[in-house]
C-alpha cells in the first residue's frame, strides 16, 4: 500500500462521514413512532433475520411499503410507509442501509404526506449482523446485530426521535426439514420519549418446495415482535402472519415477495390495531 | 441596457464520471477507484453488462465573499440583499447512486443525498449567479438524508447500430439501438435529463456558479431541492434526439411541498438535440429547449396593479398570504395576486469539442419574463459561454481548468416591480439601478490521488441582483470532491 493511500482514505472517511447529531426539538411533542423495523434484504423474515449469510459477495436491494392502522390513536390514526434497503454480504457478515420513507402520518397530531415532504427519509439506519455460530442451513444459528439510527425528520410528525438511536441485538435463527425459525433479543437505545428498550420477538414457519425442479421456495409462518420500555414497564406486541415466496435454484430469478398483515395485541406507543407489509426485493447469489 | 460582450474563451474539460450518458463503447479506467472496479478487478461485476451498480460522491464547497461596495442593503425593510460584509458559506454532500436492472430494458435507479449547508446572506441578494451550485433553498448547516430520485425507466430498441453504454451514475452498461424511445416515471430532476452539456452541467468537477449547470432564465419546475415527480419520454434516433416530460411544481413558491395535480399545476419541456462529429475527435450537439409553466404565481404587473389601486395591498400586509417577509409597506407584493398564471421560455444550447480534451459551450435563453421566480431562480433573460480543457496538455490528465462568463437579465415588468421596493424570492434591495447580473469565473481541480479532486476557484460578479447600485463581488472558492 503506498504511503499516500492510508491519507486517502482518511480524507474520504471524512469526507464521506461528516454527521453530526443533530440537537433536539426544545418544544416538540411527538418521537419516533414506527415500530416495524424490516430486516436487512436477504434476511428472510420480514422482521427477524435468518442469518442465512454464506460464500463470497453478495448483495440484495428491497423495497418495503407497510401501512399501520391506529398505532397512536387518536394522535395517530394512519401510517404508511416506504423503505429502500440496501445490503451487501460476505461469508458469516452482512452490512446493510435502510431508507424509510414516510408516505402519510395522520391523526389529530401530524398530517404528514408525500405532498408536505415528497422526498424525506425519516430516520436512516445503518446495520451490521454476524453469525457467531453455525453453518448457514444449520438447525441452530447464532448472531449479533448493531444497528446505528440516525435523526432525520422532526418529532411533531412522529417519524424521528431527533436524536440519534442504536440497537444492538442477539439473533437465534436455524432450519430443520422443512421447519424454519428465527428470534432475536436486545436493547433500542433512545434518550427521547419513554427511554431505552427491551426489544424481542420470534419467527416460525414451513418451508416448501415450490415449482419444477424446486426452484422456488414458500415459507409461511406467524412473527410476534415488541418492545418494553423499561421505564415505564410498558410493552407492545404485534404479530404478522408472515409469507415469503423466493426463488432458490441457481437458475431461478433472483427475487423475493414478502407478504405480512396481522393485528397488535398488546397495543402501546406504536403498536397499531392492524398492519399490512409486502416487499420485494433482487438479490445476487453469494459468489 | 448596454450588453458588455467581454465573451472569454476558456477550456474546461467535462467531467466523465457524473454523466449519465450514452456513448461509444470505452472501458472504465482500470485506475479508477470506485466499488464497480473493485468488484469487477476479482470477477464479481461485469462492467459490460450491468445488472446493477452502486456509486457514490461527496464534495464539500466553501465560499469566502470579500466585502463589496454597496449604495444601500434592504432599503425600507426590503430584506433580499446580499449583506455587503465578509461572509463565509459552505455545503457538503454525500450521494449514494443505486440503479437495478428489472426485466429487459427496464431499470430502476435510486439516489439518497446528504445534504448541509449555511448560504451567503440567508441564499438572498443573488439572480442566476448564486456562487455554489449545491446550495438548496430549504437546506440548514444540520445534515439533513433525503431522496433525490427514484424513477423507472423503461426502453425500447426501435432498431439501427449497436451503442454500448457505460458503467456510470445513473447508468447501467449494456448494449443498446441508437434508435430507442425510452420512457422515464418517478421522482427526479428535470436536468437530470433536459438541457445536458458535456461542458458545462455536472459542477462537482468543473464551474462553482450556478450559471454554469443550466440556463439561469430556466425556471424548470423543481422542490427546494432541485427535485421533483413526473414522467417524460424520449426517442432517440441515430444522431437526433426528442424528449417531452411533465413533472409537477411547488405548492407555493420555492418550497419543498409538491402539487401534484398534474392537469392543473404542471411544468411542460420540449427539447431537441442533434449530435455531430467533426473528423473522428471532435464531437458536438445543439439542443433546443422550450418550457411552459402553468402554476400558482404572481405576475409583476398585477402586483404594482394592485398597489397602486389600494395600497393597503403591501408586501407589509400580506399576512397569512404566502409571502417571503418583506416590512415594506411602500412596496408592491405577489402575494396580493397568485392565481394560475403560465411561464414560458425557449433556450439553445451548443457544445463542441475544439480539440483533444478541450471543448466550448453556450447556453442562451429567453423566458417571457412576466411572473415570479417559482423553482430556480428569478433571471428572465441569460447567456453563458465557456470552455474546459484536461489536463494532458499540460502532463496532469485528471486534472481539469476552465473559465466561463454568464450574463444574466430581468424584464421591464420585473425591474418595475424591483423599483418599487419588490421582493422576489431571492432578490429585491428596496430599488434598483436595473443592469445586467454577470460572472467571470475561473477554477483548477487537481487530482491529488484517485478518486479525489481538490478544486480552487475565483469568481467576479457584477450587479448582484441585477442592481448596479451594488457590487462588484469577489467570491473565492475552495472544493473537496471524492468518488466512489
Amino acid at each position: 500500500m503506498s504511503s499516500s493511500k492510508p491519507l486517502v482514505l482518511v480524507l474520504v472517511l471524512i469526507l464521506v462521514l461528516g454527521i453530526v447529531i443533530a440537537p433536539s426539538s426544545a418544544n416538540a411533542d411527538g418521537f419516533a413512532l414506527e415500530r416495524l423495523y424490516p430486516s436487512a434484504p436477504g434476511g428472510g423474515w420480514i422482521v427477524m433475520d435468518d442469518l442465512g449469510m454464506h460464500g463470497g459477495f453478495g448483495g440484495a436491494i428491497s423495497l418495503t411499503g407497510g401501512y399501520a392502522r391506529q398505532p397512536l390513536a387518536p394522535t395517530v390514526d394512519d401510517e404508511a410507509f416506504m423503505s429502500i434497503d440496501l445490503a451487501a454480504s460476505y461469508d458469516r457478515f452482512r452490512v446493510y442501509l435502510d431508507l424509510p420513507s414516510p408516505l402519510a402520518v395522520k391523526g389529530a397530531g401530524p398530517s404528514l404526506d408525500i405532498g408536505n415532504a415528497p422526498d424525506l427519509i425519516a430516520d436512516p439506519r445503518v446495520g451490521f449482523d454476524a453469525r457467531l455460530l453455525g453453518g448457514a442451513h444449520d438447525p441452530f444459528r447464532l448472531g449479533v446485530g448493531a444497528q446505528i439510527i440516525f435523526p432525520n425528520g422532526t418529532r411533531a410528525d412522529y417519524v424521528s426521535d431527533e436524536t440519534m438511536r442504536a440497537m444492538f441485538r442477539l439473533l437465534f435463527a436455524g432450519d430443520a426439514g422443512k421447519f424454519t425459525w428465527a428470534a432475536h433479543a436486545g436493547v433500542h437505545l433512545r434518550t427521547q420519549w419513554e427511554g431505552p428498550e427491551f426489544i424481542f420477538g420470534a419467527a416460525g414457519g414451513v418451508r416448501l418446495p415450490i415449482g419444477e425442479a424446486k426452484r422456488w421456495a414458500f415459507v409461511v409462518g406467524p412473527e410476534i415482535y415488541g418492545e418494553t420500555a423499561l421505564r415505564h414497564a410498558a410493552t407492545g406486541i404485534e404479530g404478522l402472519l408472515s409469507m415469503r415466496f423466493e426463488g432458490v435454484a441457481e437458475d431461478a430469478p433472483h427475487l423475493r415477495f414478502k407478504l405480512g398483515f396481522g393485528p397488535g395485541f398488546d397495543p402501546s406507543f406504536g403498536t397499531p390495531s392492524f398492519r399490512l407489509v409486502f416487499s420485494v426485493e433482487l438479490f445476487a447469489h453469494a459468489h | 441596457m448596454k450588453l458588455r460582450l467581454g465573451v472569454l474563451i476558456a477550456v474546461v474539460v467535462a467531467p466523465a464520471l457524473s454523466r449519465a450518458e450514452v456513448s461509444e463503447s470505452s472501458e472504465r479506467p482500470a485506475e479508477q477507484m470506485d466499488f464497480m472496479n473493485f468488484f469487477a478487478k476479482r470477477g464479481l461485476h461485469d462492467l459490460t453488462d450491468e445488472r446493477w451498480n452502486v456509486y457514490g460522491q461527496s464534495t464539500f464547497i466553501s465560499s469566502w465573499k470579500a466585502p463589496f461596495f454597496a449604495k444601500y442593503t434592504n432599503l425600507n425593510g426590503s430584506n433580499s440583499s446580499l449583506l455587503p460584509d465578509f461572509e463565509y458559506s459552505f455545503t457538503w454532500t454525500f450521494t449514494l447512486f443505486a440503479g437495478v436492472k428489472l426485466w429487459p430494458g427496464a431499470e430502476v435507479y435510486f439516489v439518497p443525498e446528504v445534504v448541509s449547508e449555511q448560504p451567503l446572506s440567508g441564499l438572498k441578494g443573488l439572480g442566476g449567479a448564486i456562487q455554489n451550485f449545491e446550495l438548496q433553498k430549504s437546506g440548514s448547516t444540520v445534515p439533513t438524508v433525503y431522496r433525490s430520485r427514484l424513477y423507472l425507466q423503461q426502453r425500447f430498441d426501435l432498431g439501427g447500430k449497436t451503442i454500448d453504454k457505460t458503467s456510470d451514475p445513473m447508468q447501467l452498461a449494456g448494449k443498446v439501438k441508437s434508435r430507442r424511445l425510452v420512457l422515464r416515471a418517478g421522482n427526479f430532476s428535470v436536468i437530470d435529463f433536459f438541457d445536458k452539456n458535456t461542458y458545462a452541467g455536472d459542477l462537482r468537477q468543473t464551474f462553482f456558479n450556478m450559471q454554469f449547470l443550466t440556463y439561469a432564465a430556466y425556471d424548470f419546475v423543481a422542490d427546494a431541492r432541485g427535485y421533483s415527480w413526473g414522467a417524460m419520454a424520449e426517442l432517440q434516433w441515430d444522431d437526433l434526439a426528442i424528449r417531452v416530460g411533465r413533472l409537477a411544481p411547488p405548492l407555493v413558491p420555492n418550497s419543498l411541498a409538491l402539487t401534484f395535480d398534474y392537469f392543473k399545476y404542471y411544468g411542460d419541456q420540449a427539447e431537441i438535440e442533434w449530435d455531430w462529429k467533426i473528423g473522428k475527435e471532435h464531437p458536438g450537439a445543439v439542443r433546443l429547449l422550450a418550457y411552459r409553466n402553468v402554476e400558482n404565481m404572481g405576475r409583476f404587473d398585477d402586483a404594482i396593479a394592485a398597489y397602486q389601486q389600494n395600497p393597503a395591498k403591501n408586501a407589509a400586509a400580506c399576512g397569512t398570504f404566502y409571502n417571503y417577509g418583506s416590512t415594506n409597506a411602500g412596496a408592491p407584493d405577489l402575494c396580493w395576486v397568485r392565481h394560475a398564471n403560465q411561464k414560458v421560455g425557449v433556450g439553445l444550447n451548443l457544445e463542441q469539442t475544439i480539440a483533444k480534451d478541450v471543448g466550448v459551450f453556450f447556453r442562451g435563453m429567453i423566458s417571457d419574463g412576466h411572473t415570479e421566480v417559482y423553482s430556480f431562480g428569478p433571471t428572465d433573460r441569460s447567456f453563458s459561454i465557456g470552455a474546459t480543457a484536461k489536463g494532458n496538455l499540460w502532463k496532469r490528465p485528471n486534472d481539469i481548468a476552465g473559465i466561463g462568463f454568464g450574463m444574466g437579465f430581468i424584464s421591464d415588468d420585473h425591474a418595475a416591480y424591483l423599483r418599487r421596493g419588490g421582493v422576489d424570492g431571492f432578490i429585491g434591495d428596496g430599488t434598483i439601478d436595473v443592469a445586467p447580473e454577470s460572472v467571470i469565473e475561473a477554477f483548477y481541480s487537481f487530482n491529488v490521488y484517485g478518486p479525489l479532486w481538490i478544486s480552487a476557484d475565483y469568481q467576479h460578479i457584477t450587479n448582484p441582483a441585477f442592481n448596479a447600485d451594488r457590487g462588484p463581488v469577489d467570491i473565492f472558492g475552495a472544493r473537496a470532491h471524492v468518488e466512489f
